[in-house]
C-alpha cells in the first residue's frame, strides 16, 4: 500500500497497463502525470511534443504499431488536439489508445469552465472517470482494454481535485513491465474514408473493401450493452427514497452527506449502463444527478427517457464552479446550519514572480502607451486590472494572429503588438508569424525566450537546453528560425536591459516592416537564478503613489504597521534586486 | 478515548511549506495506522496565492476530499489573512491554531479593494473559538529563519498540543526534508513545541482562575 496522488496513479496504472510510449503537453492540473511516468518508469518513452495535436498524433502513429500509447493535456488543449481525435475515433485501433485530459473543475489554476465529456458524445468515444487514487490506476487499466476490446479511443477524465489528492493505493509490487503489443489491424483510416467504402460497397465482400471497413456503431454498442457488467459501474442499492447517480469525487461527496442514499457511481460515464440506471430510477422515489462540470450526464440520462434532477436544483456555473460537499447538504439535507464565510476578506489576484521578465515588457508597453495583445503565459497577469498592460489575450499561441487581424482591419494605422512566449510561440504562435509574414502584414511581435514553459512549471520546449530527449545539436534557435520565416527586423535583448529594451521595442514598433523583439531572461523561479541585493523603499522620500505597486512585482507590499500608519515597502526575502522598480518611480525613493 | 480521527485544514500562500507540513503528519499518522485523505488546492501558489490543503486521517475509510464547512477540527494557518477565510468551517469545538504572519494581497496593495478595516489578529480571537496565535516576530531565533520555518514551529506546537510523541515526529522531520536544513528544522520544531507548552500553561491557569 503508497500514498498517491491522481496524478501517479494515472502514470502507475499506465505502467501496469504495459503503456509503451507516452506524449502530450502541459496544462494543469495533469502536467505531472508526464511527470511521474518519466520519472518513475524509464522503460516508457516520453516525450512533451510542441502542442497537444501533435502529441496525440504521436500516440496515434505508435498505437498503430502496434503499442499501448497514451496522450496527456488538459481540457483546452484537447481542444487543439480535437482534429487528431476525431481522426482517430471509430478508426481501428492496434495497441491501446488512451487520452488522459485533465478538467480543471473549481477553475482552481485559472481555467474556463470547460468539460472534456463533451467529445466523447462528439466523437462517440468512450469516457472514463475516477473517484480517487485507487481508482484512477485501476481505471487506467481497463481503460486499454476498452480501447483495444472496442476498437476505440478512449478519454480519461481527471479532475484538478483527483490530481491533486492523495490517497492510498494497493500496487503490485512484484509486478515487472512488459510493453504490450497487438498488431491486429493492417490499415487504419479516418471514418471519412470507412463510410465513403461502406456507403458505396454495403454488402461487398471483397477483401480489400473489407480491410478498410470497421463497424465503430457496432463497437460501441456492444460496449454500451456490456458495460452494464462492468464492475467499475457500481449500483449500491440502500434507502428507497434518494438515488443518485454520479462519477468522479462527486460520488464521495453524496456518500459522506447521504450515507443512506442508493447511488450507482459510474466509472464508464460514456457511454451509459441503461440497464442499471433503469435498476436505480425504480428503485428510489427520487433521482438525482450530481457531476461535476456541465450537465451531460443529465442530459445523456434524459435522452434515455429516464426523469432525473440535476441542474434544477444545483444550477452550475457561474452559481458553482464544481461541486462540494456543501453543496449536497444544502439542497438535501432538511435543516443542514447554515455557514458562510466570513465578509470583506481581500482576494488575491495573481501577481508576477519578482524580478520576472514579463514585468520589464510590461512596464515599457505602459509607459509609451503601447496597444498590445498577450498571449498565454506568466506574462497574462498583464492583463489583469491591476497591471492594465494588454488589451486582448485568448487561447494559447493566439496573440500574433490576433495583431495581425487587427493591423489588417485597422489599415496598419497603428501597430497592434503581440506578445507571446517562446512555449507559446513553438506550440501554434509560429503559424500566426508564417502568416503574418506571406500576407505582407507589419505587426511587431515581442518573443518571451525564458527558456521553459514557465506558467506550467518550467517543462521544456525546442529551445530549451533541457529535456527528457535533449540533445545541444537539436535545440531550436528563435532567431534564426524566424530569420528562415522571412522576419525582416529582428533583435535579442536581455530583458534586465531596460534601456536597450526600451529602445528595441519602440524601433520595433515603428519600424515600417514586419519585427521580431527576442526578450531573453532564464525563468528565474525555475532556474533559481542568483538574486541581487534588495531595493528598499525611503519612507520620507515615498509619496505612496503607488506606480512600483502597480508593477506586479511580488516583492512590493503595502501594509497597515503596528502603528496604523500604511507603508509601502520592499519584501526583502523575496526582491531579486531586478532593479525595475527604482526605474519606475518618480521621486526617486527606491534605492539599493 | 481513542482518537478515531481528524478533520485538518491548514492554510497560507505559496512558499511558506504547507504541503511539507501535510506530507510530515501524513507519514505520522500512517504510522499510527490512519487511512488518509490530504486533497492540496494551489491556485497560483508561487505567486502570493492562496494555498490549502484538507487533511483528514479516520481509523475508517475517509469518503471526501474535503472537509464540510463546519467539521474541521482544526484550522492551522501560517497567514492571518488566510485563517479568516476558514473560521466558518471549523466545528463549534474546533480549534485555531494562526500565525500573525500576513502577506499583503495584490487588490489590497493596488487599491482595487479595501483591506478590512479591523485588526486581523483581533478578528481571530474574537471567533469564539479556541485560539492560539503564534507571532514569528516575537520568536525570531538566531538558530533558525523562522519566516521560512514557520511550517515546522507550528508542527511542534500542533504536536505538544496533541501530546504526541516527539521523538517520532522529529524522527520523520529528519527523514524528509533535505540533509543541510535538518538542524534548522529540529531547532524550528523544539520553538514551536516550547511555545505550546508555555501558552498551554497559561491556558491552564486561565481556567482554574475562574
Ligand atoms: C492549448 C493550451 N495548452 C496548454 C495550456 C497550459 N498552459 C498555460 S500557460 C502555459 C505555458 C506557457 O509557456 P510560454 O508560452 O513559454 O510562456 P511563459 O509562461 O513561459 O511566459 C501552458 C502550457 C493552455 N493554457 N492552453
Ligand atoms: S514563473 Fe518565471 S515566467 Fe512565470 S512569473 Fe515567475 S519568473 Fe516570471
Ligand atoms: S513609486 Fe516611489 S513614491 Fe510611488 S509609491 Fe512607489 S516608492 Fe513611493
Ligand atoms: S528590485 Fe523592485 S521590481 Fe525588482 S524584484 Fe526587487 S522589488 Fe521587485
Amino acid at each position: 500500500m503508497v500514498m498517491m496522488n491522481g496524478n501517479e496513479a494515472v502514470a502507475r496504472g499506465a505502467f501496469e497497463a504495459g503503456v509503451k510510449v507516452a506524449a502530450g503537453f502541459p496544462g494543469t492540473p495533469s502536467t505531472e502525470v508526464m511527470d511521474y511516468t518519466h520519472q518513475r518508469y524509464p522503460d516508457i518513452y516520453c516525450e512533451w511534443s510542441t502542442n497537444e495535436k501533435v502529441g496525440l498524433e504521436v500516440a496515434i502513429g505508435a498505437s498503430f504499431a502496434g503499442y499501448r500509447s497514451l496522450a496527456i493535456m488538459k481540457t483546452v488543449g484537447l481542444h487543439v488536439a480535437a482534429d487528431a481525435l476525431g481522426g482517430a475515433a471509430g478508426s481501428q485501433i492496434n495497441g491501446g489508445l488512451v487520452i488522459v485530459v485533465g478538467d480543471d473543475v473549481g477553475r482552481i489554476a485559472g481555467d474556463d469552465y470547460n468539460d472534456v465529456r463533451h467529445y466523447g458524445n462528439m466523437f462517440n468515444i468512450p469516457v472514463l472517470e475516477p473517484s480517487d487514487s485507487q481508482d484512477a490506476k485501476d481505471l487506467m487499466v481497463k481503460a486499454f482494454e476498452i480501447s483495444e476490446e472496442y476498437t476505440t479511443p478512449v478519454i480519461l477524465k481527471i479532475t484538478s481535485v483527483i490530481c491533486k489528492t492523495t490517497s492510498r493505493v494497493i500496487i503490485d509490487e512484484e509486478y515487472t513491465y512488459e510493453a504490450k503489443c497487438r498488431v491486429k489491424y493492417p490499415v487504419s483510416f479516418s471514418k471519412v474514408i470507412m463510410t465513403t467504402m461502406m456507403m458505396n460497397a454495403k454488402g461487398s465482400e471483397h477483401p480489400k473493401l473489407v480491410k478498410c471497413f470497421n463497424d465503430f456503431p457496432a463497437h460501441m454498442k456492444r460496449l454500451a450493452d456490456d458495460c452494464n457488467d462492468f464492475d467499475i459501474n457500481k449500483l449500491e442499492l440502500n434507502g428507497k427514497k434518494i438515488g443518485v447517480i454520479t462519477a468522479g469525487t462527486p460520488y464521495f461527496y453524496t456518500k459522506e452527506v447521504l450515507p443512506d442514499a442508493s447511488i450507482l457511481k459510474l466509472g464508464l460515464v460514456m457511454p451509459l449502463p441503461e440497464k442499471l440506471i433503469r435498476e436505480l430510477a425504480e428503485h428510489v422515489d427520487e433521482l438525482y444527478v450530481i457531476e461535476d462540470g456541465h450537465d451531460i450526464l443529465e442530459k445523456n440520462i434524459k435522452d434515455l427517457g429516464v426523469s432525473v434532477i440535476g441542474k434544477e436544483l444545483f444550477p452550475k456555473f457561474p452559481e458553482m464552479t464544481r461541486f462540494t460537499p456543501d453543496i449536497i447538504e444544502e439542497k438535501l439535507v432538511p435543516d443542514a446550519p447554515k455557514r458562510a464565510i466570513m465578509e470583506g476578506i481581500p482576494f488575491r489576484l495573481p501577481v508576477s514572480c519578482a524580478g520576472c521578465s514579463h514585468l520589464f515588457i510590461t512596464q515599457i508597453l505602459k509607459k509609451h502607451k503601447i496597444k498590445a495583445a498577450a498571449d498565454v503565459t506568466c506574462g497574462l497577469i498583464g492583463c489583469f486590472p491591476h497591471t492594465e498592460a494588454y488589451s486582448l489575450q485568448k487561447c494559447m499561441g493566439s496573440s500574433i494572429a490576433l495583431s495581425h487581424g487587427y493591423n489588417v482591419a485597422t489599415d496598419h494605422r497603428e501597430n497592434f503588438v503581440a506578445m507571446i512566449g517562446d512555449g507559446g510561440f513553438w506550440a501554434t504562435g509560429i503559424n500566426g508569424l508564417m502568416n503574418l509574414i506571406f500576407n505582407d502584414s507589419q505587426s511587431t511581435v515581442i518573443i518571451v525566450d525564458n527558456s521553459c514553459l514557465a506558467m506550467t512549471g518550467g517543462q521544456h520546449i525546442a529551445s530549451s537546453e533541457f529535456g527528457f530527449n535533449y540533445k545541444p545539436e537539436n535545440k531550436l534557435e528563435i532567431a534564426k528560425v524566424c530569420e528562415a520565416i522571412g522576419v525582416k527586423d529582428i533583435v535579442t535583448v536581455d530583458a534586465y536591459e531596460i534601456e536597450t529594451l526600451e529602445n528595441a521595442i519602440l524601433n520595433a514598433v515603428n519600424a515600417k516592416t514586419n519585427s521580431v523583439v527576442i526578450v531573453k531572461k532564464p525563468c528565474i523561479t525555475k532556474f533559481k537564478l542568483p538574486k541581487s541585493d534588495p531595493y528598499h523603499i525611503d519612507q520620507d522620500l515615498c509619496t505612496q503613489c503607488r506606480k512600483c505597486v502597480n508593477i506586479g512585482c511580488l516583492a512590493i507590499e503595502s501594509k497597515k504597521g503596528k502603528d496604523g500608519k500604511v507603508e509601502i515597502f520592499i519584501n526583502e526575502d523575496l526582491c531579486v534586486g531586478c532593479g525595475l522598480c527604482s526605474t519606475a518611480c518618480k521621486f526617486d525613493a527606491i534605492m539599493l | 478515548m481513542q482518537d478515531t480521527g481528524k478533520n485538518i485544514i491548514i492554510a497560507g500562500v505559496g512558499g511558506q511549506g504547507i504541503l511539507l507540513f501535510s506530507n510530515l503528519l501524513s507519514k505520522f499518522y500512517m504510522k499510527l495506522g490512519y487511512e488518509l485523505k490530504i486533497s492540496d488546492v494551489i491556485g497560483l501558489g508561487q505567486r502570493g496565492g492562496g494555498v490549502e490543503s484538507h487533511f483528514r486521517y479516520s481509523n475508517k475509510p475517509v469518503l471526501s476530499p474535503f472537509i464540510k464547512a463546519g467539521d474541521a477540527d482544526y484550522v492551522i494557518s501560517f497567514e492571518q489573512t488566510e485563517t479568516l477565510r476558514y473560521l466558518h468551517c471549523l466545528k463549534e469545538d474546533g480549534v485555531i491554531l494562526s500565525s500573525t504572519f500576513e502577506l499583503s494581497t495584490s487588490s489590497v496593495n493596488t487599491r482595487l479593494e479595501k483591506d478590512m478595516p479591523e485588526s486581523k489578529t483581533e478578528l481571530i480571537r474574537k471567533s469564539g473559538k479556541k485560539t492560539f496565535i503564534v507571532d514569528p516576530d516575537e520568536n525570531k531565533n538566531p538558530d533558525f529563519d523562522i519566516s521560512k520555518m514557520m511550517n515546522i514551529v507550528m508542527l511542534g506546537f500542533y504536536s505538544e498540543y496533541r501530546g504526541y510523541n516527539h521523538d517520532e515526529m522529529i524522527q520523520i522531520v529528519k527523514e524528509n526534508v533535505p540533509e543541510k536544513f535538518v538542524e534548522g528544522n529540529i531547532k524550528a520544531y523544539e520553538k514551536g513545541w516550547a511555545i505550546a507548552r508555555a501558552e498551554l500553561v497559561a491556558k491552564e491557569s486561565e481556567v482554574s482562575n475562574c
